[in-house]
């Protein structure tokens, strides 16, 4: 009996890896879009605010307030500053988006600075809040050390020293951040798509009825459409990560061994999404809509994107029920800082219980369907 | 062209959108959920972050420094009694910022009162977790620096180092992501919804066959394609107006400019992504392709047209890539608009090459439709 099971699956999953074999659709989501994610994510999307136009007005103009303009632009965010001649050209600027900050420096810095009361104006375009706490932050860092002095004097720095120490990740590249989860960004969309899709068409083309005329029960045919892209999402891990580690170097620093463990419990739960979305849509159509519009929502929610740490109540316990938001603590756990396997026990066990309640929730779907 | 004909067939198109409900449902329900999740997930603000404290001077001052880190909520302080135990919850990412507070804290302010050297604190970021560390660091630099300087507070002395920093934060003070990201949330549901919604019902009419049937009718080509159109552009057009008005309702974010000019910029943009499901429709078989070629468009697109990262944060050769997605441009408008409250003079630059997008993109799109006809 149990052999005559798996026979069924293998025979079915050997049908549907031919099918998958000629369809350019599949072989485009499992070969461009690791490719396209690990450029986009590893070289183009990055929070860290760079080539920032700002817009200086220096009404002092001796050395030393040129001297500070110079040591707020050798940071790395910007690019040079634009000179203005007015307070309200400089607003103007900023009101039209042509420039992110602008710093007034007054007509009495220098003496100012002589008397240990030096003090400049920063105007920060919040329209783009992250960018604007950043480069506020930046400035007012640069100001504090900014020292009238030349640098012979003894620099007496504040009154607490604040050593800082980065872990992982001392420069704070956003690279990194998204790298080591980027793995959950495409098996969702893998797993998601790639089932409610095939599922679905089946029964469009009616290709469904004449399997169960067959005699194979119905979870034989669902596990044998399975099987093919659960070898696929492993595939794609691999290369992956392997593009992620010849392209910029970033290797996992923990056992990519361990990684495909956990992927797992959360192929399989993302599959068990892509088939329950199957039971509800009608047409392909409807089943490719439902899967997006999933998809996207569970980037944002899950932590991928932006802090999870970071997000209001209500939305945040949207984002605990994902699979997605608990394969992200892991991968991260393990590609980002390297742990071993005790670290990973805990989001692993919760997504072998989103998968254990997603079954329960299938085989009351499909019950009806199938009698 | 004939008005009659045209119209029986935007009314016919009303009529077969309005009986499937779950285009009605995708139509309503996405604009809106799409505002309520992503107006909230972006924030700068730290706040009830878990701070793990290892004091091991336990004294007045440390213990002042640890609760002025707690006192506006924006760190809750965790106690860990060795430093060994702080920095294994540090490595396996179940704390994100943690502080050290040396046991000669106390004799250093001490000696620094007397002009030593500061004592040293230290703090572990897990930036792994980058945005995040990012974020802290600041609030906690900012908090540890006030305190630091009323611990040793010395009225005699009123020089202090280094450049005070007044800031001052325009158009948007309190650097709230909400409406940063709602302003965003127009372009991401534009530019993904309509492409989809588009695509699909074009290929799902060929696929039907209804398509042909219309073209043996005396109806020309173009009124055809004018009658699937206009009521789609009409449909997305309310979408616009919907969630402007749960936005400003709802979560409270109203343009900052006019909402007339930003709806009429809105209405343009409508015709691109009308254009741009055309030209995918043209081009697939069935609706599922047309989907996933959608799908697969989609996403680059609105990664790369600003919606979450900035665009000017990326490599120079992709800033150049992305000004050819109108997606880009039509996301500044709308930003400069709801947050800057720009007006036609500034923003003419971008309309143009919204306007000339949409001229080319329905061109071409109508040429292809034409040749598959």
């Amino acid at each position: 009996m149990t052999w005559r099971f798996w026979s069924n699956v293998l025979a079915v999953a050997y049908k549907e890896t031919r099918v998958l074999r000629n369809d350019p659709a599949v072989m485009a989501m499992m070969l461009i879009q690791p490719v396209i994610m690990v450029l986009l994510f590893g070289g183009a999307l990055s929070y860290k605010p760079r080539n920032v136009p700002w817009a200086v007005l220096d009404r002092d103009g001796t050395a030393l307030s040129r001297r500070f303009v110079e040591s707020v632009g050798r940071t790395e965010y910007f690019v040079p500053p634009q000179p203005v001649y007015s307070y309200r050209e400089g607003e103007r600027l900023l009101a039209r988006g042509a420039v992110l900050a602008f710093v007034v420096v007054p007509e009495t810095f220098e003496r100012d600075a002589a008397r240990g009361h030096a003090r400049v104006q920063l105007l920060l375009d919040g329209s783009e809040p992250l960018s604007a706490a950043r480069i506020g932050g930046v400035v007012s860092a640069v100001a504090s050390t900014f020292r009238a002095e030349p640098a012979t004097a003894p620099v007496r720095a504040g009154p607490i020293d604040v050593r800082q120490r980065f872990r992982f990740n001392p420069t704070l590249t956003d690279r990194l951040f998204y790298l080591a989860a980027l793995a959950g960004i495409l098996l969702t969309n893998l797993c998601m798509s790639g089932t409610s899709l095939g599922l679905v068409g089946e029964r469009e083309n009616g290709t469904y009825e004449q399997m169960l005329s067959l005699p194979t029960s119905s979870i034989e045919i669902v596990l044998g459409k399975l099987l093919p892209i659960v070898v696929i999402c492993y595939v794609v891990l691999a290369l992956a990560t392997i593009l992620a580690g010849v392209i910029f170097g970033f290797w996992p620093r923990g056992s990519f061994l361990l990684l495909c463990v956990v992927a797992l419990p959360f192929v399989l739960a993302s599959l068990a999404i892509g088939v329950l979305v199957s039971t509800v849509a009608h047409t392909s159509a409807q089943a490719v809509f439902i899967t997006v519009f999933c998809i996207m929502p569970s980037f944002i929610l899950s932590g991928i994107m932006l802090p999870y740490a970071l997000m209001p109540h209500p939305i945040r316990e949207i984002g605990g029920i994902l699979p997605l938001r608990w394969f992200q603590i892991a991968s991260r756990r393990i590609v980002g800082r390297g742990t071993g396997v005790v670290d990973v026990l805990g989001p692993m066990a919760i997504l072998v219980l989103i998968f254990a309640v997603l079954l329960v929730l299938i085989r009351w779907r499909m019950k009806p369907r199938l009698g | 062209m004939t008005w009659r004909r045209l119209r029986t067939l935007i009314i016919r198109e009303v009529r077969a959108t309005f009986r499937d409900p779950f285009t009605v449902t995708i139509l309503i329900a996405v604009p809106i959920v799409a505002l309520m999740l992503f107006g909230f997930v972006m924030t700068t603000e730290v706040k009830g972050l878990e701070l793990g404290v290892h004091d091991a001077a336990g004294t007045a001052a440390s213990r002042r420094l640890v609760a002025d880190l707690a006192a506006q909520g924006t760190f809750v302080p965790r106690p860990f009694a060795t430093r060994d135990a702080l920095e294994r919850a540090i490595g396996s990412g179940r704390l994100t910022a943690a502080i050290v507070i040396p046991p000669d804290f106390d004799r250093g302010l001490e000696a620094f009162r007397r002009g030593g050297p500061p004592p040293e604190i230290e703090v572990v970021y897990d930036a792994a977790e980058t945005v995040l560390a990012g974020n802290a660091e600041g609030y906690l630099r900012a908090i540890v620096e006030t305190t630091a300087t009323s611990l040793v507070a010395d009225p005699g002395t009123t020089r202090r180092p280094g450049v005070e920093v007044a800031t001052r934060t325009l158009f948007n003070p309190k650097l709230d992501g909400t409406a940063y990201m709602v302003s965003g949330v127009y372009g991401f549901v534009l530019s993904f919804l309509t492409v989809l919604i588009t695509a699909v019902s074009i290929v799902g009419e060929r696929a039907a066959g209804t398509f042909e049937q219309l073209q043996v009718t005396p109806a020309t080509s173009l009124e055809i394609l004018l009658g699937k159109l206009l009521p789609l552009g009409a449909v997305f057009a309310f979408d616009v107006l919907l969630m402007a008005l749960i936005a400003g309702f709802g979560i409270g974010v109203w343009p900052q400019g006019s909402l007339l000019f930003f709806l009429a910029v809105s209405a343009v943009y409508v015709l691109i992504s009308l254009a741009i499901g055309l030209l995918i429709s043209a081009t697939s078989r069935s609706a599922a392709e047309a989907v996933q070629r959608s799908v697969l468009f989609s996403i680059p697109l609105v990664q790369l047209s600003g919606f979450v990262v900035p665009v000017r944060n990326m490599p120079e050769w992709l800033q150049w890539v992305t000004t050819i997605f109108p997606a880009t441009h039509y996301i500044t408008v709308s930003r400069a608009i709801y947050l800057r409250g720009e007006g036609p003079l500034t923003l003419w630059p971008q309309i143009l090459f919204i306007v000339a997008g949409g001229v080319v993109l329905i061109t071409y799109a109508a040429r292809k439709i034409e040749q598959r006809a």
